[in-house]
């Protein structure tokens, strides 16, 4: 049992990372935005396409893919933006129908450009187990959770330390008083878009090496990617990863303990649970602070 | 003389326009999934029902099918409106559906409208046990539950891990199976798992410290799969075979997971490379491969049967003239015959009563029939293991 439950808790600490990258770049646009970007599954998918394009296309290893699903996700995400940035009313309430059209259209597009069809690494090497003791994971799971956390890592020294960082938060803060501090709003917005999609792009790519991918699965990593945001408390990067890995390992012990099929309702019940003790979720108030 | 040519050109004419009178174009409605998360199935469906229409159209020589598909999202509500649109605008039948939570509702608006309904993609018997009149479908769970214990019977396994989707069909399956292994004496553990889940390790992980089984069953579809060898793959389970159902054992599987697929088994009825030796099917892969420019597999075999059994009903209703009063349903009740999954005859369900499936692993690069013996083309490699 002992054998078991560790390697419930390791899995559902890489699961957990995994989570962590998938949530980072909504939880920067709603932190900053308010927004809840509901095409941020679809952006992280797009990302996975590309990996698979270069894989298969190229014959490269999916890591090769970072730098073009990077780029092409960070300026899809602003196009994002540039829709979002138009609505003169509600922004919370219509940037919700807004985004989740927009993801639509992406589920179909990229139904239409690689089809129905389940997509995976087939690289070895990101497949093969990496064992620690009695852990088992898999090469792809290891190596993305490092990323996972040294993007966390970067993200919160850019946020704390940059003048875009600050302005960001200055934004997210207080609108009005940051453009009187002469930081503008929507440029501000823009650059929060423009990371958060290279923050999916990562995400994307890492999904495609340790994941199966379909083009209607975007909308439920948005679904994991709010509920994680949600528990972290909104715009705490500390606390998104924080509530990833708790559900990670949530899940994974209520598969090893009880049963998968409990899985979903395990971690819902964390989360209802989480809001119900803390209702600015698991970092809420360090970032009233902050 | 010349009365008498005048008069035969005469009959010929007449007979050749009552001929074009009676010659018909019927629209047949396709309902299936194109987006949404059974669009692969759905697109799979699609092409055996497009071949079937060339195949009839080219071969049947009076009447002619034209399908109209819709798209039902893969969504209940889309694929009871499609139904609805399909029969507005003129179907005389509806083929198609995948997944047995759209055909039912999907399948019941047919039914009020008096339009028969005939499908391979749902396996769960409330759609035949219901009472819907007009309702038929030439595969069920008893025909991969006849072939999973089966095989496992001629690989004289002790134990089984059972690993399934808590979908309706796959749990339907799967519990079933686990109480025919548990009446036979062996042991059988489930382990049931929520579609939306990514990482089996820590199932694989119980299998292989607890369970210690001989064989894992995966019930569940192509990323389950995925995820599930992968998981086995890191944890190496001692298990000597691993065996899966729908979608595992077909060529695409082969070629997108070279490296996961050897020697694993599912259901098939064809080997591949794929060989033909009916009529029937030789016209099936020469069509596929004129439209589709690649190897058929079971999803468009599938498609291609029951909308075969279809149009045949439909000419031989329009022959009779009955097509209006209910002689396509009543044709297809009727329906006895040789087809590319075997023999197909409707009770008064509207249920196969001769679906049997066929078992299959990947061996190499190749799909070999392993299960039944009548139509193995190859022997079975067990112990075996994709690592």
């Amino acid at each position: 049992m002992t054998d078991l439950i560790l390697q419930a808790l390791y899995s559902g600490l890489l699961q957990g990372g995994s989570y962590a990258l998938i949530a980072l770049g909504l939880a920067l646009v709603f932190g900053t935005m308010r927004v809840i970007n509901l095409a941020h599954g679809e952006l992280v998918l797009l990302a996975a396409y590309i990996a698979y394009t270069v894989e298969s296309g190229l014959g490269l290893n999916p890591a090769w893919a970072i730098p073009i699903a990077v780029i092409v996700v960070s300026l899809t995400s602003a196009g994002v933006y540039g829709i979002v940035s138009r609505i003169r009313k509600d922004r919370e309430i219509n940037s919700l129908i807004l985004t989740f059209g927009i993801g639509v259209i992406m589920t179909n597009l990229i139904l239409l450009i690689w089809k129905a069809d389940v997509r995976s690494t087939s690289s070895s090497w990101l497949q093969e187990a990496f064992v620690v003791g009695p852990l088992y994971s898999m090469r792809g799971e290891a190596v993305f959770f490092i990323v996972s956390l040294l993007l966390m890592a970067g993200l919160w020294w850019w946020l704390s330390r940059s003048w875009y960082g600050r302005a960001l938060r200055a934004v997210s803060s207080n609108r009005e008083a940051a453009k009187l501090m002469g930081i503008p709003p929507a440029r501000t917005e823009l650059v929060s878009f423009i990371v958060a999609g290279m923050l999916a792009g990562f995400a994307g790519v890492a999904l495609y090496s340790y994941g199966v991918i379909q083009p209607a699965y975007g909308g439920a990593l948005t679904v994991k990617a709010f509920i994680i945001t949600v528990l972290a408390g909104v715009g705490s990067i500390p606390g998104v990863l924080l509530g990833a890995v708790l559900l990670g390992v949530a899940e994974a012990l209520t598969v090893t303990l009880a049963s998968s099929a409990l899985q979903e309702l395990a971690g819902m019940m964390l989360f209802l649970l989480v809001l119900f003790v803390m209702p600015n979720g698991l970092m809420g108030a360090s970032r009233r602070r902050g | 003389m010349r009365k008498i040519t005048m008069a035969a050109s005469l009959a010929v004419m007449m007979t050749v326009m009552a001929a074009r009178a009676n010659a018909e174009e019927f629209i047949v409605g396709a309902q299936l999934p194109l987006t949404g998360t059974l669009a692969r199935v759905g697109a799979g469906m699609q092409e055996g029902v497009m071949v079937a229409a060339d195949v009839f159209n080219k071969g049947n020589g009076k009447h002619k099918i034209k399908i109209v598909t819709i798209d039902d999202e893969s969504a209940p509500a889309k694929a009871v409106a499609a139904v609805e649109k399909l029969a507005s605008e003129g179907a005389i039948a509806i083929t198609g559906g995948y997944g047995s939570n759209n055909i039912s509702p999907a399948s019941d608006a047919a039914n009020k409208l008096a339009l028969p309904y005939i499908t391979s993609g749902g396996v769960d018997d409330n759609l035949v046990n219901s009472g819907r009149k007009n309702f038929f479908r030439i595969n069920n769970t008893a025909g991969y539950e006849k072939a999973v214990l089966g095989t496992l019977a001629d690989m004289g396994a002790k134990s089984v891990s059972i690993i399934f989707s808590t979908k309706e069909a796959t749990s339907d399956l799967a519990n079933s199976v686990q109480k025919a292994l548990a009446a036979k004496g062996v042991k059988a553990t489930a382990h049931s798992f929520d579609p939306a889940i990514t990482d089996f390790k820590p199932i694989v992980n119980k299998i292989r410290l607890q369970d210690k089984s001989e064989v894992i069953l995966m019930v569940g579809y192509e990323n389950d799969y995925v995820g599930i060898l992968r998981a086995a793959r890191v944890l190496k389970p001692p298990v000597k075979a691993l065996i899966g159902v729908w979608s595992l054992a077909t060529p695409k599987m082969a070629a997108e997971f070279p490296d996961l697929m050897p020697n694993v088994y599912g259901t098939a009825l064809l080997p591949f490379p794929a060989t033909f030796d009916t009529a029937d099917g030789k016209a099936f892969a020469a069509a596929y491969k004129a439209l589709y420019k690649k190897e058929p597999d079971y999803l468009g075999q599938f498609g291609y049967v029951q909308s075969m059994l279809l149009f045949e009903a439909i000419a031989r209703a329009a022959d009779k003239g009955t097509v209006k009063k209910g002689g396509v349903a009543e044709e297809l009740r009727k329906t006895d015959r040789e087809t590319l999954i075997g023999r197909v005859q409707f009770g008064a369900n509207g249920d196969n009563l001769n679906f049997v499936h066929r078992m299959a692993q990947h061996q190499g690069k190749n799909i070999v029939i392993v299960w039944p013996a009548s139509n193995a083309t190859g022997k079975m490699v067990y112990p075996g293991k994709p690592w």
